[in-house]
């Protein structure tokens, strides 16, 4: 039994079939593709580092890419700091916490698709519901173009945090508590106010978990384009139009928008440019919060 | 003392009652909403339907499709949650309880496809794999792409599987087990809540999943599922934009998840919160 290898490589097979067809390969595919001219049809035509030199000079590229920045930095500034306050607040022996806790956390759970649907409904410039009590609390005289092209990212980022707090919120909860009790009896003792508490006990105590949280939080934004494809398909004029939607409509054109062409070649270049572009940013990461952590 | 509690507690209810407002605003919104008329949802700003509308759901079942697409959505994360416990605990068995040569390289290129993400690409090759053998036409093609990203299913099936005492294995081996009864009678068994929470995760991902359902839809809106087909409406070509029945829709979409969530939310916050403990 503790050495049937046999029985070992009958179980792992489905999944290491699964994962070298469907996960390997296609990563392969698009490293050999990312050197050709080819356009879905007809014959791949090798180009060496062309499609590379493309990427180099594609301004819309490099306007979505900072569009990622833009969308992953605003979802971040509003969705880190209040979970991390939410999850201290739920932290204690509060009434009601578990109640809190599952509402915050409810949003996560549904399609992001989805609830793009209905935040069309609620943004909608025209006579979204939004507009409409605004509107009537008199709060606007008139109504608020929120999917136009000054608002448009604005709304798209305020989704995502909604989408995202009680994720985080959770994750945060889970590494208070790891943090041990009296520590915080003996600075209560010491009369330190919530604020101090805060900044100079929970989220140094925290420390490789934040480390690790925020790592998640920032790969993860950087790669989110799902609910932004439903609600604008990145207009008005390209204005929410994120690196991984732009490479979406590379292999697959939307019909409505109709401005792209399908490009294999180009977009498997474009794909290796993402991914290097995401890792890059982890690594900045990693590296600054180091230096960061061997200060303190 | 009471005062100064009075002046912390304040603004921390207030942060907690704005919040939960703020988070469930789009989900009433939704729910209410579904049942209004198109009229009073583009004009009204009012909370609650006049007249509850209960005719949106028939005409969203009926007419705009929803019956298929929620038939659709049912197949594809039936078979993906399935598909995806029987590959990932199969693993997980082998891995945590056979020393094997391979072993570490098997890991390694589990978490390997967690991190890397090429986005959309792989989409296109993917597709190709299911022309090939004539599955591009079917759910099938999808359940099983949905199936083969079952990395994370795996690493969590392995947590659960240290707090199975490997004496089970040796004493149910010396009753006349083998190594695939084990696994069948007595680790399965075991696991089976744990694996109710990874089914969980597994079913709302693949309830939830938009864009590989939408790529194996483009030619063919008979295999929409309920995200595909009710993001179709928005881009509706010609016709008025019915917000009622998009919200009836996005709350066929919504409400089973919200059932269960109601029943078993410990058990969706528990997958969370584990992979922080690690």
């Amino acid at each position: 039994m503790r050495n049937n290898r046999i029985g070992a490589y009958l179980f792992s097979f489905p999944s290491l079939f699964l994962t070298l067809v469907f996960g390997i390969y296609p990563i392969i595919w698009a490293l050999r593709y990312m050197f050709f001219d080819y356009q879905g049809f007809g014959t791949p035509r090798f180009i060496g580092l062309d499609n590379f030199a493309r990427v180099a000079r594609d301004t819309e590229f490099w306007h979505s890419v900072w569009n990622t920045f833009i969308y992953a930095g605003g979802k971040l500034v509003i969705t880190l700091p209040l979970s991390l306050i939410l999850a201290v607040i739920l932290n204690q022996k509060l009434r009601g916490r578990h109640l809190f806790r599952a509402i915050f956390f409810m949003p996560t759970i549904f399609s992001a698709s989805v609830m793009a649907i209905v935040f069309y409904i609620v943004f909608n410039s025209y006579n979204g519901i939004l507009n409409q009590y605004l509107m009537k609390l008199n709060i606007v005289s008139a109504p608020i173009d929120w999917l136009g092209a000054s608002f448009a990212m604005l709304t798209t980022i305020i989704i995502a945090a909604w989408g995202a707090i009680g994720n985080y919120m959770l994750l945060f909860l889970a590494g208070l508590q790891s943090i041990p009790d009296d520590i915080y009896e003996a600075a209560s003792l010491d009369g330190v106010n919530p604020v101090q508490r805060l900044w100079y006990i929970t989220i140094p105590m925290l420390g490789p978990v934040l480390q690790m949280i925020i790592m998640l939080a920032i790969t993860v934004s950087l790669k989110g384009y799902e609910s932004i494809m439903v609600l604008t398909e990145g207009g008005p004029f390209g204005k929410t139009e994120v690196m991984y939607l732009y490479l979406y409509k590379l292999f697959f054109p939307l019909t409505t928008t109709g401005t792209s062409v399908q490009n294999i070649g180009y977009g498997s270049a474009v794909g290796f440019t993402t991914a290097v572009i995401v890792g890059l940013v982890t690594w900045i990461y990693f590296w600054v919060s180091k230096k960061l952590n061997s200060i303190y | 003392m009471t005062i100064r509690k009075i002046l912390v507690r304040t603004p921390v209810w207030l942060l907690l009652l704005s919040m939960s407002v703020l988070l469930l605003f789009p989900i009433v919104v939704a729910l209410l909403g579904s049942f209004k008329t198109n009229l009073e949802l583009t004009t009204g700003a009012t909370l609650f339907p006049a007249e509850w509308q209960f005719k949106n759901y028939v005409q969203a079942w009926n007419q705009a499709d929803f019956s298929a697409f929620t038939f659709n959505s049912m197949f594809v994360a039936v078979f993906v949650t399935v598909g995806t416990l029987l590959v990932a605990s199969m693993a997980a068995y082998a891995v945590d309880r056979v020393a094997f040569k391979g072993k570490k390289l098997f890991i390694l290129l589990q978490s390997f496809t967690l991190f890397i993400s090429i986005g959309a690409v792989v989409l296109r090759p993917q597709f190709d794999l299911m022309v090939s053998i004539g599955l591009q036409k079917s759910l099938w093609g999808v359940i099983i792409i949905l199936i083969s990203a079952h990395a994370t299913a795996f690493f969590m099936v392995v947590g659960f599987f240290r707090g199975i005492p490997r004496e089970l294995d040796e004493a149910a081996l010396i009753d006349g087990c083998n190594f695939y009864s084990i696994f069948w009678r007595i680790i399965l068994p075991l696991l089976r809540p744990a694996l109710a929470v990874v089914a969980l995760f597994t079913f709302r991902g693949a309830w939830n999943e938009y864009i590989l359902p939408l790529v194996f839809s483009l030619t063919r809106p008979d295999l929409q599922t309920l995200p595909v087909g009710l993001a179709s409406l928005r881009y509706g070509a010609g016709a008025a934009v019915e917000n009622q029945l998009m919200l009836a829709g996005a709350c066929i979409s919504i409400l089973p998840l919200l059932l269960v969530y109601i029943f078993a939310n410990r058990s969706f916050m528990q997958v969370t919160a584990g992979s922080v403990k690690g």
